[in-house]
């Protein structure tokens, strides 16, 4: 249905994106994973026509629509990560301009406010300003304006930063049924782990402006599938230790968290006896050991050597 | 268009700080600048009125008796002594100088009263007085003997003021100037006149003092003055206020979604167009009608004045739509909100001082003026003052012809400009 060839998109010389291909199937729900920077912000823009790329393609149903971009902006929807409202207005009124300006009028347009509003659960508020919102109320009506139109696409950017967990789970779990209840394809890009694993079919992973690997959660979970993770909550850090475990030749990965150690480490390699005895070296106090099979998170971590939120 | 026309003007109505600065702080500074200024302005005395104390040290009639008197004793023709001898009772110097004082426009801003020397002292250092013209003894038979025969030492006024920083006293000191000097001028031209044998009847008195007015119309009192000065600099602000929510609105990525609603982008410049113009020209109204009903700046009863003045103010409008079309299209195409900044922080004063909002342009350079005229804002408060002055529609279809033609340009550049595609 959508699909992008070798898109690039350079500022002043620089690349920001390079290379990007990538598809969606008709009632998809595709993940766009990456950390802040990775480039998935530009590469939204040129996929919803707000860009030009500086080379590649972006095409609905075979049709190019970097020349037109009109065939598609009337079947895509976009959320960005900016709350793209009028702080001023109410939710009523905001969804009223938006429908508007979508050539909506009359009683189709209330039908369709009405409409949208349930679907954020904001019926009760819709006569409040905006601005009188908290963080996830925004993110909701932020959602509502972008289904106006019944697009046949969505585009979410980051709909869930920096809202409170009630608020995050509230909208995962409308994205979802979007989704799968009412057949709309989901682009969605998140550097939250989590929501691409619960939301996404397919996953891409961006870094440093391009992707570094794509498929089902499986598919790349499949990745690491000769290895396994470790995590070591220890009392407190031990910088000597953690220097001795990264050196260790088994050791495919070790980094540091806030209660411990994570090290990947290869499937049925019987190391624990080992660490318990560099712990024991090194007089730190295991609290707790859990091994893991590997999450995207180990996959992000093992493709890229950092963590998605650095 | 109807949706960007509602959400413009419902964003302007939430915004209660934008709405005191484009209503509440132009009233202000009418009523301030109004009241302070009011003196200086034609059409409007009252701050000007003041008492002077006249000592009068000369016996007028004697001295015109001994000039005629004395007239008979020159070896003269007896045409000439009758003719001189009439023209001391008719031009008399303080009987001049009393007509002038008399004078309708001066009469309502002086009070002259006769006292004796003391007295006027007195009153003078009592503050009852602003200033004491004293005519001296043989005032009268020594101004007509250098008047009219040239001989003699001549006299002179004397005036007496204590508050030399007053505006009043300094006014009633430039009046008797201006009478002595004129006095002098004509003494000097009747005498070459005399001497060349030229007639100077029929050429009418010379005036003597007497108010400046800027034109032939009604004059314009300052309340009137600055609430159309002050008006058609703040229509400059709608301009860029309108102008500056683009800003916003990219920043707040609204833009994007209206480029993404496969709307034409001249809906958005015309929608910007439009509420600026809208904005403008109630805005316009509001200031005009708190000035009528709080300052009483205009009547209430004439229709013909009020059809004018909307027109004007309609014209003035739609420039300003232009001119926030214009501001817009470069904020999008500069992608920065400097422009309207500058706009607001410096052009709009250069424009406000240029078109005469502050202080009437009379006695500035040409260059200022015509630069003034060319200003929106300008080119509208001549319109707006030509009109309370001679509610006569030619004398303001000079002005309207260059704000529609502003209007014009200003939009035809912002269509050419505007960046179509939506992309960058």
């Amino acid at each position: 249905m959508l699909e992008t060839e070798g898109l690039t998109k350079s500022f002043k010389g620089k690349k920001a994106v390079e290379g990007v291909s990538l598809y969606l199937d008709k009632g998809e729900s595709v993940g766009l994973l990456g950390p802040n920077g990775a480039g998935k912000s530009t590469t939204i823009s040129m996929i919803s026509t707000l860009a030009r790329p500086t080379s590649g393609d972006v095409r609905l149903n075979g049709k190019s629509v970097v020349k037109d971009p009109s065939a598609m902006r009337s079947v895509l929807g976009v959320v960005p990560q900016e709350i793209a409202l009028y702080e001023e207005l109410t939710a009523h009124e905001n969804l009223q301009f938006f429908g508007q300006i979508y050539g909506l009028s009359g009683k189709p347009l209330e039908t369709a406010i009405q409409h949208v509003l349930k679907l954020v659960g904001l019926e009760d508020r819709q006569k409040e300003t905006v601005k009188t919102y908290s963080g996830g109320m925004k993110r909701r009506v932020n959602i509502a304006a972008a289904m106006m139109h019944k697009p046949d696409v969505i585009i979410m950017d980051e709909p869930t930063v920096g809202i409170d967990p009630q608020s995050r789970s509230y909208i995962l779990e409308m994205v979802r049924r979007l989704n799968k209840e009412e057949g709309l394809t989901v682009l969605y890009t998140s550097h939250y782990m989590e929501e691409v694993e619960r939301l996404c079919d397919r996953v891409y992973i961006m870094d440093h402006g391009s992707i570094i690997a794509s498929g089902t959660k499986d598919e790349l979970k499949r990745i690491l599938s000769g290895e396994e993770t470790v995590w070591i909550e220890l009392d407190r850090a031990y910088p000597e230790l953690f220097a001795e475990l990264k050196m260790n030749e088994h050791i495919i990965q070790a980094a540091e968290t806030e209660k411990g150690i994570k090290l990947i480490i290869p499937k049925g390699k019987r190391m624990l006896a080992e660490i318990f005895q560099l712990a024991e070296r090194h007089q730190a106090q295991i609290l707790n050991v859990n091994v893991q099979t590997p999450s995207l998170e180990d996959v992000f971590l093992h493709l890229t050597g950092r963590k998605l939120r650095d | 268009m109807w949706a960007f026309l509602k959400k413009d003007i419902l964003v302007l109505l939430r915004d209660r700080t934008e709405l005191a600065v484009l209503l509440l702080m132009p009233f202000i500074l009418i009523v301030i600048l109004g009241f302070s200024l009011r003196g200086l302005m034609a059409g409007n005395t009252e701050a000007l009125n003041m008492q002077v104390a006249l000592v009068q040290n000369d016996d007028e009639q004697a001295g015109i008796t001994e000039f005629t008197e004395q007239l008979e004793t020159l070896e003269l023709q007896e045409q000439t002594v009758a003719g001189m001898a009439a023209a001391a009772e008719q031009a008399s110097p303080f009987r001049t100088l009393q007509m002038m004082l008399a004078s309708p426009e001066l009469a309502e801003m002086i009070s002259v009263e006769e006292m004796g020397a003391a007295a006027a002292r007195d009153a003078l250092e009592e503050e009852e007085v602003v200033a004491i013209l004293t005519i001296p003894e043989n005032f009268t038979r020594l101004a007509l003997d250098k008047m009219l025969l040239g001989t003699g030492p001549g006299t002179e006024l004397a005036l007496t003021i204590e508050d030399t920083t007053s505006t009043r006293a300094d006014v009633f000191e430039t009046l008797i100037s201006d009478f002595a000097r004129a006095l002098n001028f004509e003494t000097a031209a009747s005498r070459v006149a005399a001497e060349e044998g030229i007639s100077l009847e029929g050429q009418g008195a010379m005036e003597l003092g007497g108010l400046e007015t800027t034109s032939s119309g009604e004059p314009v009192d300052s309340f009137q003055y600055y609430t159309l000065g002050i008006a058609v600099m703040f229509v400059l602000f709608v301009s860029a206020n309108v102008a500056g929510n683009t800003n916003v609105e990219r920043n707040r990525h609204v833009f994007d979604r209206i480029m993404l609603s496969n709307r034409h982008p001249f809906m958005y410049l015309g929608g910007k167009a439009i509420s600026a113009a809208m904005i403008a020209f109630t805005q316009l109204f509001i200031l005009f009608f708190l000035s009528t009903l709080v300052l009483q700046a205009f009547e209430w009863d004439s229709l013909n004045f009020w059809l004018g003045m909307a027109l004007v103010s309609a014209m003035l409008s739609l420039c300003a739509g232009a001119l926030a079309a214009f501001l817009t299209t470069l904020t999008v195409r500069l992608n920065s909100d400097a422009i309207t900044t500058v706009f607001s922080g410096g052009i709009v004063t250069i424009f406000a001082f240029l078109g005469g909002s502050f202080i009437p342009l009379t006695g500035m350079p040409d260059i200022i003026q015509e630069l003034g005229n060319w200003t929106p804002n300008g080119a509208s408060l001549t319109a707006f003052l030509q009109w309370v002055q001679q509610r006569d529609l030619a004398a303001v279809t000079d002005p309207l012809v260059r704000i529609g033609g502003t209007a014009a340009v200003l939009f035809a550049l912002s269509l050419a400009l505007f960046p179509v595609k939506g992309a960058n």
